[in-house]
Parts: structure tokens; C-alpha cells; sequence
């Protein structure tokens, strides 16, 4: 046998199960999943292999009039979850910025143990961070029990099952995601660029508007998109922190699927949510081509 | 100077706010007052008592018996699954690595890129996938579903892990084992392998810390009858929130921290 051979057939023996596997488990599934999302629902739960568009339909605008009608409920869930996603980003920069600034100018060997244990989190189970966060906000939590202890308020304040719930509970269980793309470009910042800008008599405002943003906005997007991604599917946040009153779309599937029990549609809304995720992939990709161009 | 300050003070804030949730359950956790958590009424162990089974002077109803078993129970199939789930991606996941890593062939970047897909898939939409996947081939919901179907994007986790190690290994090592006459099997048992043993390690490790800790595709695929150690704490949860969750999470925190303490070591020996 001939070394090319050889290696040929090296390279499928490593290849060739995991990708079978892959191909199978994971794109066999979302493909059934696009396939189930054109069929009717069966009667009792299942399907029936008859191929419609209208569970797009449902929530686009047009609808099968004999069974269902439109709603627009089902678009304004979905355009709330993108804000309630987009303000988790917004939060998430706010709340990690500083930080990566301020752990880049440390020491390097503080350095290292910051970042340790800003990641460290990410290790804890997240149902017992979000319990955390429940016991926090509760009526007879920590946050108003301080807050009327203070004598701030008179009365508990509503805070869990509120939009603010989620978002802040979605911002912390976010950090790491938000926390490492950002402080890889910030470490990268030239403190030469900086010092010149403001020894040319930049304020300290031109500086970060002209020269620090410009140069850590990869970091920003990047940071951005792994952030909206999982906040934008998410159910088990909004459920625990949200509970009935704060429903994104992620729970409108996990209703479909697990109560409706009409999967057409759940594969549907489903779609929806991987259509964005995909656009929004497409849109860093270009922006990072055009970027490494220029 | 005042900004340096100022931003001293927020990261100090900005610790707080990453720790003192969790150091709350941990507190809580040993809090004696069984009517409201939120009062502390002294020190306690009862709630770590009730959760080996033990009797304790605050509940000796036959209920918890059972809630001990099941809870025993979850942590055992969330064992079993995190091990035979870790170990398969990461037979995968570092197989899919080297091959990206050492060989040329077309389809290499298609690979890498592809790899990507099922760490960033949102993970809802890849648990209904699969459940859908399951019931319409016909299989049934069982531990195998849920190691089949947390495989599909753990060993996404492997694959990066290895491949930054294999990144990093010197080549030329490799070429001179080749060179001096090992055959490959012996390059890749004597050189290789060990190189990237700590990428694999750690592939490893992750994978098996988010393996125990899946929710969302696990609770789809599970079906009846495998509960696992999150789902348990999510049903608890769902029922009302009670004071030995504190200390079932207070239990998990420790296993993680001496997992992740694990990595740490065995990275910091690699940077040697």
C-alpha cells in the first residue's frame, strides 16, 4: 500500500463514524424538523402527511379559515423576545465593559485569576444560579428586605416575573458569553494610540468615541452575537424568573411541543427563531470579511 | 486619579454581582428557619441530613424518603449519561480534531466551520429537532436518547478544545519522530497523543460539566422516567421553592468547583 493510500485511509478511519454520526443526529433531525414544519397537525397530537404552508401562515398573516384564524399574537411574541434579547445585550455591554477594562490593566498574574473567576460561573449549574436570583427578587427577598430596611419603600416591589427579571437574570447567566470576546480586543488595545490621542488634546470622551470603540468594536459584535443567540430561544429564564407573565418564544414552543401538542406549528415558530439566528450569522460573517479587507 | 478609582470600585461591584447569588444559596443552605428562608434563625444541618436520607427534627414525614430516592436517583442518571456522553464526544471530538488538524484534504475548512454549527444552534430548537427526530424513526425515549442527543453538540465542545491544544503542539516534533523511524502508529502513541493529552483532559471535563448540567435538550429528549439531576431541580422548583434545594445546589456547587479546579490544575502543569 502506497504512504498516499495509507493516509487516505488513516483520515476516514479518524473521519468517518463522527461524521456519520453528525449527519444522522444532528442535521437528520433539523431537517425533519423543516419538513414537519410544511405538514398538518393530526387531530390527536402527531401529524398527518399533508403538506401546507399555513402553519407559516398562522403567524405571518394568512391562516386555514376553516380551523384557525390569524393572530398577530404569535409575530408580536416573537418581535418581544428580539427586544427582550436585545436589551440583554445592551445590559450585558454595560455590565462588562468596565470589567474587561479594568481586568486588562491588572497585573499579569491577577489577571489570569480575574478571568478565572469571571468564567467560573459558567461551571455552576444554571438552574441553581437562576434559583439564586429568585430568592434575590422574591416579594420577601433579599432585594426588598433591603430596600425597606433602608426605608426606601413601604410596601415589596414586584420585581420577579417582570421583563426586568429576565433580562437581568439573562445578563448574568450571559456574563462569560459577553465577558471573553470583549476582553480579547480590549487586551489588544495599543496604550500608544491612546496616550497619543490625548496628548494631540483629545478629551477623554473623543479618545473612547474615536480610538478605544473603534478598536474594541469587534469584540463588542462578537460578544453581542454569542449573547443574543441563546438569549433569544430561551425558555428556562422566563420561566423561572418571568413565570406567566413574561413569555418569549422559546416558551411558546415548549408549549406547542409539550401541551399544545401541535408540532407542525412548534417547528414552525421553531424555524423562525433559526431563520434569525442564521441571518444574524450571515450579517457578522460579511462584517467581519469586509473588516479583514479593509 | 479618579477615574482609576472609579473603575476600581465597579469591578469590586461587578464581582459582588457575580458572586453573592451563589454565596446566598450557600449561606441559606445551612439557615435553620424552616418557615421562611429568608430569616435566619440559626445554624443548621438538617437540610443536608434530609437529602442523605437521614432523619432530622424538623420533618419526619414519609415524603421525604421518597423525595431522597428520587433526587439519589437523578444523580445517578445524570452520572451515567455525563460519563458515557463525555467519553463518546470526546472519542469524536478530538478524532474530528486531529483529522482537521493533520491532514490536508478539501474538505478541512468545511469542517471547521461546520463545526461550529451545533455549539451556536439555539439549544430549543435542536431539543425539539431531536425529539421530533426520535418519535418519527421510532425509537424510543430513553438514557441512550439523551446520550445520543447530548453528543451532538458536546463533541462540538471537544473538537474546539483539542484543536486550539493541536494548534499549539510543535510539529516538527512530530516529523522528527517520523524521520527517525517510528512507523505512525508510534509517532502518534509516543509523540501525539501526549501532546494534546491536556486538550483532550480538558475536552473531557467540559464536556462532562455541561453534559450534567443540560437542561433544555435533555428535557425534551427524556421522556418519562429519566429524570436528571437539573430536570429534578427543575420540577422541585416548579412546585414551590423549599429550603433543601439550597442545599442540593450548595452540593452541586462543590462537585463543580473541584471539577473545574481539576482543569485548572491540569492546565497550569501543561503551561510548564
Amino acid at each position: 500500500m502506497s504512504l498516499a493510500h495509507r493516509k487516505l485511509l488513516q483520515l476516514f478511519g479518524l473521519l468517518g463514524a463522527p461524521t456519520v454520526f453528525l449527519l444522522v443526529f444532528f442535521f437528520g433531525p433539523l431537517l425533519i424538523m423543516l419538513v414537519y414544519s410544511f405538514l398538518t397537525p393530526g387531530l390527536y397530537g402527531g401529524v398527518d402527511w399533508i403538506f401546507s404552508h399555513l402553519n407559516y401562515g398562522r403567524i405571518l398573516g394568512w391562516a386555514d379559515t376553516r380551523y384557525e384564524k390569524f393572530d398577530p399574537v404569535y409575530i408580536a411574541i416573537f418581535l418581544r423576545s428580539l427586544k427582550l434579547a436585545a436589551l440583554t445585550v445592551l445590559a450585558s455591554l454595560l455590565v462588562c465593559y468596565p470589567a474587561a477594562f479594568w481586568i486588562s490593566r491588572m497585573r499579569p498574574g491577577m489577571r489570569d485569576f480575574a478571568i478565572f473567576l469571571v468564567t467560573l460561573p459558567f461551571f455552576v449549574s444554571l438552574i441553581v444560579r437562576l434559583f439564586a436570583w429568585v430568592l434575590i427578587l422574591r416579594p420577601t427577598g433579599f432585594l426588598n428586605q433591603g430596600l425597606m430596611g433602608l426605608g426606601l419603600t413601604g410596601a415589596p416591589l414586584e420585581f420577579l416575573y417582570t421583563d426586568f427579571a429576565v433580562i437581568l437574570g439573562m445578563t448574568y447567566v450571559f456574563i462569560p458569553f459577553m465577558f471573553l470576546p470583549l476582553y480579547g480586543s480590549i487586551e489588544k488595545l495599543d496604550m500608544a494610540q491612546i496616550e497619543a490621542s490625548s496628548d494631540l488634546g483629545a478629551t477623554r470622551v473623543q479618545t473612547f468615541r474615536k480610538v478605544i470603540l473603534p478598536a474594541t468594536l469587534p469584540g463588542i459584535v462578537g460578544g453581542s452575537v454569542i449573547t443574543f443567540i441563546p438569549a433569544l430561544g430561551n425558555f428556562i429564564v422566563p420561566s423561572v424568573l418571568g413565570g406567566a407573565k413574561v413569555l418569549m418564544i422559546g416558551n411558546l414552543i415548549e408549549q406547542q411541543f409539550l401541551s399544545a401538542r401541535n408540532w407542525p406549528f412548534g417547528s414552525a415558530l421553531a424555524m423562525l427563531v433559526m431563520s434569525a439566528v442564521l441571518l444574524l450569522l450571515i450579517a457578522q460573517f460579511r462584517l467581519a470579511k469586509k473588516e479583514a479587507q479593509s | 486619579m479618579i477615574l482609576r478609582r472609579l473603575l476600581s470600585l465597579y469591578g469590586l461591584f461587578f464581582f459582588v454581582f457575580v458572586y453573592a447569588p451563589i454565596l446566598l444559596v450557600v449561606v441559606y443552605s445551612f439557615n435553620a428557619n424552616t418557615l421562611n428562608m429568608m430569616i435566619w434563625d440559626g445554624f443548621t444541618l438538617d437540610w443536608y441530613r434530609q437529602l442523605f436520607g437521614m432523619e432530622t427534627s424538623l420533618t419526619q414525614s414519609a415524603t421525604y424518603v421518597d423525595s431522597t430516592d428520587q433526587l439519589w436517583g437523578a444523580v445517578r442518571t445524570s452520572l451515567i449519561v455525563a460519563l458515557s456522553t463525555s467519553v463518546f464526544s470526546t472519542v469524536c471530538g478530538t478524532a474530528l480534531a486531529l483529522a482537521v488538524a493533520r491532514y490536508r484534504f478539501r474538505l478541512a475548512r468545511f469542517y471547521r466551520t461546520l463545526m461550529m454549527l451545533p455549539m451556536i444552534m439555539p439549544d430549543i430548537v435542536l431539543g425539539i429537532a431531536l425529539l421530533i427526530f426520535f418519535i418519527t424513526i421510532g425509537m424510543n425515549l430513553s438514557m441512550l436518547t439523551i446520550i445520543i442527543g447530548q453528543s451532538t453538540f458536546l463533541i462540538s465542545y471537544v473538537f474546539v478544545t483539542v484543536s486550539a491544544r493541536l494548534a499549539e503542539v510543535d510539529t516538527s516534533v512530530e516529523e522528527a519522530s517520523a524521520d527517525l523511524g517510528a512507523i505512525p502508529a508510534q509517532t502518534f502513541r509516543k509523540v501525539t497523543l501526549p501532546g494534546i493529552a491536556p486538550g483532550i483532559l480538558g475536552g473531557w471535563l467540559l464536556a462532562f460539566i455541561i453534559s450534567m448540567d443540560d437542561l433544555v435538550i435533555t428535557y425534551f429528549i427524556a421522556g418519562t422516567g429519566n429524570t436528571t439531576l437539573p430536570i429534578h431541580i427543575w420540577g422541585l422548583l416548579r412546585r414551590g421553592i423549599k429550603p433543601e434545594i439550597n442545599a442540593i445546589a450548595t452540593l452541586m456547587l462543590l462537585f463543580t468547583l473541584v471539577i473545574a479546579a481539576a482543569g485548572l490544575y491540569f492546565r497550569s502543569r501543561r503551561q510548564k
